[in-house]
């Protein structure tokens, strides 16, 4: 099984047109007007995909068995709180009693929940048809609720095992005014996959397991930030999320939230090249100052000495997490002198949105974030290769390469003088 | 990004997002966060007072070749489609005034070459040109980030800036 951008890019498109119908018909059933927020495909470890899932919410799910143009199974899930909003919001147009959101499912609400996951999958569905100009056919819907991954999908032969590495579409809705969003899961059949990533594959391509390549490079460059950040700063921090997306350039900024960010940015160059950002809230860039800066400091934003203790920062981060990375994939990559950042979150990653636009609609992100227990410590970490400069090093890898060297970013004494 | 279902008069701003083109009139005001080298064009028509503003992320839109496709995402490109849209609605080309905002260059990297900001400026004050469309107002260029909001009904860009030589961070063009 190989995959390529241009297929990539396709599935990419059916989760944004999928997403949209599902939008769509939502707020056709419901009334609420809603939006389609982020759209991104993921590459996660089963493992981290029943973690995700875990995290001791009930939840309410709705799943369709596919055949046809994509043979597996699609999922929508929502938080069990939200989902009786929707129930509510559906069930307000008929007039019927106050649904009690402590309640368990009654008939009625099981039923008018399994219409709309029903239906939000048949949108999915749809959109990815429309896309590949191809017809899917959908079984009749199943209900499930629970708390563990198990109960969702420890019966479909189709989910990943804890070692294994899925391609998930991962889709979020925002309803305008209140919080309702909720996941979208497909797990496709490894046959139906391979199949399809060939008729749409147009170059070599990438073979699907050298993709363990980029998981590997992904979890090198966070442990190394997070051992940094830890040395340098005394505060105790840890990975907290580290994926791989594939998105369309245009939604990085998108992700960002509407504040004032500290950052450090990066090019870097060699097999791959491309740009690196760490972005800190301001509250942990202070927290970071604070920590690194032995006397107080009173300068009005960061100073001279924030600033540069920030830099120095991101520029040991920016090594270690880029060793990492030529250490998996064998190969030198060379990175520019720190840019220090206090601005806007979005206007920071625009340039290099822009720098790589010029080439490229769609890129890998690998998307990490730092944090420290206790203390103000969170660190967003944009690693964006070009994406030709990626393939080749990934074709270059020998997946069965066992990599032991341990790599270790070099501290110097820091001169906050 | 795309609104399912929203109601005219609806008081949250339309959020124009990167690559992207909206039309809308009166106080149904447009916003976009966060440009950094990326320009905001706003076009409007005081007497009808029907208006757009478009995210454009690079300057020439005519080199490439999925400009149809994305016209928001080209300088040149987005003045244009932006332009037709209006005067389908109604508006009236010869009225039709422009305001920028954005392109910035704030990184020194080798492999930017020469600032893309200026570049967007450069192809957006252009391309005005071309058609007629007079520039009436303008924050551009510099080292930092802004975001706009624009009221079609009265022609206002607010540019909200990390500027520090801006009073309170906010301008109104």
């Amino acid at each position: 099984m190989k995959l390529d951008v241009n297929a990539l890019g396709t599935f990419y498109r059916m989760a944004r047109e999928g997403a949209g119908l599902a939008a769509g018909r939502l707020t056709h059933m419901t009334d609420v007007e809603t939006q389609v927020g982020v759209t991104k495909l993921n590459f996660m470890r089963g493992r981290e995909i029943r973690r995700d899932f875990e995290d001791s919410t009930e939840k309410v799910g709705v799943r369709v068995k596919l055949t046809g143009a994509i043979e597996g199974y699609s999922m929508i899930v929502f938080d069990r709180e939200n989902a009786f909003r929707i129930i509510e919001a559906l069930l307000a147009e008929s007039n019927t009693d106050d649904v009690d959101v402590d309640n368990e499912f009654d008939e009625m609400t099981r039923s008018a929940a399994t219409e709309v996951g029903h239906i939000m999958n048949s949108g999915f569905v749809d959109g990815w048809a429309d896309v590949l100009e191809a017809v899917i056919d959908v079984s009749t819907p199943e209900f499930v609720e629970g708390r563990s991954a198990d109960r969702f999908f420890g019966d479909i032969e189709e989910a990943p095992d804890d070692d294994d590495l899925a391609l998930l579409f991962q889709s979020r809705i925002e309803t305008v005014g209140t919080e309702i969003g909720f996941s979208h899961y497909l797990f496709p059949k490894r046959k139906s996959m391979a199949s399809l990533l060939d008729r749409l594959r147009t170059s070599g391509g990438i073979e699907y397991d050298k993709l363990d390549g980029f998981d590997r490079m992904a979890e090198r460059g966070a442990e190394e930030i997070a051992e940094t950040a830890t040395t340098l700063t005394g505060i105790d921090t840890s990975v907290e999320i580290r994926r791989l997306n594939f998105v369309s350039l245009e939604t990085i900024p998108e992700q960002l939230p509407d504040e004032t960010l500290v950052g450090v940015a990066f090019e870097f160059d060699g097999l791959p090249s491309g740009y690196l950002l760490f972005l800190f809230d301001e509250e942990s860039a202070h927290e970071i100052v604070d920590a690194m800066v032995p006397m107080e400091v009173d300068e009005d934003g960061f100073g001279e000495m924030g600033t540069s203790a920030i830099t120095e920062l991101g520029n040991i981060m920016a090594s270690g997490f880029l060793d990492g990375w030529a250490n998996v994939l064998d190969t030198t990559i060379d990175h520019s002198p720190p840019e220090f950042i206090h601005d806007i979150g979005a206007a920071a990653v625009d340039p290099v949105i822009i720098q790589l636009g010029e080439n490229q609609e769609f890129t890998f992100v690998f998307d990490t974030v730092v944090m420290a227990d206790g203390k103000e410590f969170d660190c967003e970490v944009y690693a964006i290769p070009d994406e030709n400069d990626l393939e080749r090093a990934l074709n270059d890898l020998e997946v069965d390469r066992i990599e032991d060297t341990p790599t270790t970013a070099e501290f110097q004494e820091l001169d906050n003088t | 990004m795309k609104t399912y279902g929203s109601e005219p008069g609806a008081p949250t701003p339309v959020q124009v997002g990167i690559s992207e083109l909206a039309v809308s009139e009166g106080d149904d005001t447009l916003k976009s966060y966060g440009l950094g080298s990326c320009l905001a064009i706003a076009l409007y028509d005081p007497d009808s007072g029907i208006g757009g503003l478009a995210h454009a992320m690079l300057p020439d839109g005519d080199a490439a070749e999925n400009s149809d496709r994305k016209p928001g995402k080209y300088a040149d490109t987005a003045i244009r489609a932006l332009l037709r849209r209006m005067v389908e609605d109604g508006a009236s080309y010869i009225a039709v005034e422009a305001k920028l905002a954005g392109g910035s260059d704030m990184f020194e990297f080798e492999s930017f070459g020469e600032g893309v900001g200026q570049r967007n400026i450069a192809a957006a004050r252009a391309e005005l040109e071309k058609l007629g469309v007079p520039l009436v107002a303008e924050d551009v260029g510099g080292e930092h980030g802004r975001t706009v909001e624009f009221t079609p009904g009265t022609g206002t860009l607010v540019v909200k800036t990390a500027n520090k030589g801006v009073e309170n961070g906010v301008l109104e063009l």
